[in-house]
């Protein structure tokens, strides 16, 4: 394995290792810190499998989307903005 | 040890230097910039772990912050070189503020992340190394025992505020 092959294998496990982390993680609040991880590696990943400098538009675009569906869910959970 | 496996460690180590100094400097674990972080934060108490780490979890997860800005640096680094690194910290800011983020910890580091990386590109690391290095820092963090990270977080919290 070259170091490539290496960084995306471990993206890969790191991403199904955090999975696994939310599903038995029992408290909902808590489960987004692992949720995050998991978007981590796979915008990593798609960067990794995909050759091109768009790439990183495809990761940002998917990072700030999963970030902001966390950021909903939370802040619904919480029950809405308090500040405003 | 392997070249590869060595400068993954050596990328994660850095990575999480930067990030991590910055979301401090910036004051994120002062308090949850939105209602959904201090909700995490409170929960990560609940749990064991410590307040001020937790909102600064909490604002990890609820908006890109140096964490992100660094992983996004090492793919812009790795898809073009600086001039993607400084894309990415463009995506980061509108990402920030699509996220009802007012900071500049996400934008800030970025621009310091595509620089590092860039740098140790030259000493003959890859890109590449440093997107599963950020990914490794960040699951140091996020993904293995928050009551122990949200502590060391509180721990480096004290000692920014002297």
């Amino acid at each position: 394995m070259n170091g490539y092959e290496i960084a995306l294998a471990l993206c890969g496990i790191i991403a199904l290792y955090a999975a696994v982390r939310v599903v038995l993680e029992k408290d909902t609040m808590r489960k987004l810190p692992f949720l995050n991880v998991v978007s981590f590696a796979i915008s990593g990943s798609i960067v990794l499998l995909i050759p091109h400098p768009l790439a990183i538009v495809a990761a940002a675009a998917y990072f700030v989307g999963s970030t902001l569906e966390s950021n909903a869910i939370a802040s619904t959970y919480a029950g809405g903005p308090k500040d405003e | 040890m392997p070249a590869e496996p060595l400068h993954i460690l050596i990328a994660a180590m850095v990575s999480w230097a930067n990030f991590v100094t910055i979301d401090v400097f910036f004051k994120l674990p002062e308090k949850g910039g939105v209602s959904g972080a201090s909700e995490i934060g409170r929960h990560i108490e609940e749990g064991g772990g410590a307040l001020h780490g937790g909102y600064m979890m909490g604002n990890i997860v609820s908006s890109p912050d140096a964490s992100a800005g660094t992983l996004l640096a090492s793919c812009g680094v790795y898809a073009a070189g600086i001039p993607g690194g400084l894309f990415a910290a463009l995506l980061v800011y509108i990402g920030n503020r699509i996220c009802y983020d007012p900071g500049y910890a996400g934008t800030t580091g970025c621009i310091t992340a595509t620089f590092i990386v860039y740098g140790f590109t030259l000493i003959g690391f890859s890109a590449a190394e440093f997107i599963v290095g950020m990914v490794i820092a960040i699951l140091t963090i996020q993904g293995i025992s928050h009551v122990h990270s949200s502590r060391l977080l509180a721990t480096l919290w004290r000692w920014r505020q002297g």
